[in-house]
């Protein structure tokens, strides 16, 4: 049944309910527009081939993991969009798609423009 | 010009640092040439209109008004899918099955799974986080009637309870029972009212 990416990458998520993305009524939920940008990116650059899927799942396990460590389980700031796009920075920039530098820079001037709306 | 950029601390403004990263990724990505401008739009429409639990809601709300297109339904699952006018891909092409089993006033249905992997995703969209836990399974198999009750679902004891453990061949769903005073209503009307939890068999359909 797997004839679509994005229908396998998303179910591949669904083993635990701490990897899992936040679902309502059976539909992903985001709260945020910066979520979406998160999710969507890291769905098509693993469907265009820039990296495995598994690799992406791997690394969100792996930052979810490093926030339980070094986070108290009942902290409010737990944020699962927040790991996934940690994990797609790391993927980015470890593939050598993004470099750190130009993430900086793109991100001064974003922070830097006020007329910028704020999502 | 000094700089507003305070540093890679969260402790600022979180929201405002996530917002301008992932847009940064993006818009990086996209002078690239990696990615276009509606990528992302095009992978979040995929989950959003072709992928859900109104794929369900539509085909049940066709089989309580259909009575032809309800026995191929019951009968086999993905050959009634194929009729519906849904995205390629739909209907189960690897040899997993779909299949649905009736409500009626004697029997009432409830599914379980183990693995992600056994949920009828076409029809029902993600699976409920809780859908996976083991002890929900272990406990709707011991005590369904139980299980049923906190869900909200009171089933006179005369009801008889079937479970139907989804496997990697055979994802089962449920079709409920269409309620009461929903006699002049279109089947679009009629797919309003239908959530995943009511084709999993943990809800009833109610007005």
């Amino acid at each position: 049944m797997f004839t679509q990416f994005e229908h396998f990458a998303a179910t591949s998520l669904m083993g635990s309910p701490g990897e899992a993305p936040p679902r309502q009524d059976g539909h992903l939920q985001f709260e945020r527009e910066w979520e979406k940008l998160a999710f969507g990116v890291a769905i098509a650059l693993s469907k265009q081939g820039y990296f495995e899927w598994e690799d992406f799942r791997q690394t969100l396990i792996e930052t979810i993991h490093h926030w339980e460590a070094t986070h108290d389980l009942t902290d409010p700031e737990w944020d699962y969009y927040q790991c996934w796009l940690t994990a797609l920075e790391k993927l980015t920039i470890g593939t050598g798609l993004i470099q750190t530098e130009e993430l900086e820079a793109h991100m001064i001037q974003l922070l830097d423009c006020k007329s910028e709306p704020q999502e | 010009m000094p700089s507003n950029y305070p540093g890679f601390k969260y402790s600022t403004d979180r929201e405002t640092f996530s917002s301008a990263k992932a847009k940064a990724l993006e818009s990086l990505l996209i002078e690239k040439g990696i990615i276009t401008g509606d990528t992302v739009n095009k992978i979040l429409s995929y989950f959003e209109t072709e992928m859900g639990p109104f794929n369900g809601a539509k085909i049940v709300a066709k089989a309580w008004v259909d009575p032809d297109f309800k026995n191929l339904l019951l009968e086999d699952c993905n050959a009634a899918c194929e009729q519906m006018d849904f995205p390629e891909g739909m209907s189960g092409a690897e040899g997993e099955h779909m299949r649905i089993v009736e409500n009626t006033p004697e029997v009432h249905n409830v599914i379980v799974c183990t693995l992600c992997s056994c949920y009828p995703w076409p029809t029902l969209g993600l699976p409920p986080y809780w859908f996976k836990d083991p002890t929900f399974r272990a406990r709707v198999v011991r005590e369904p009637r139980q299980v049923l009750s906190e869900f909200g679902v009171q089933l006179e004891e005369s009801v008889q309870i079937k479970v139907w453990d989804s496997s990697a061949q055979i994802r089962w769903w449920v079709l409920p029972m269409r309620p009461a005073g929903t006699e002049g209503m279109s089947e679009a009307q009629l797919a309003n009212l239908l959530t995943p939890e009511a084709m999993m068999g943990v809800a009833t359909v109610k007005v």
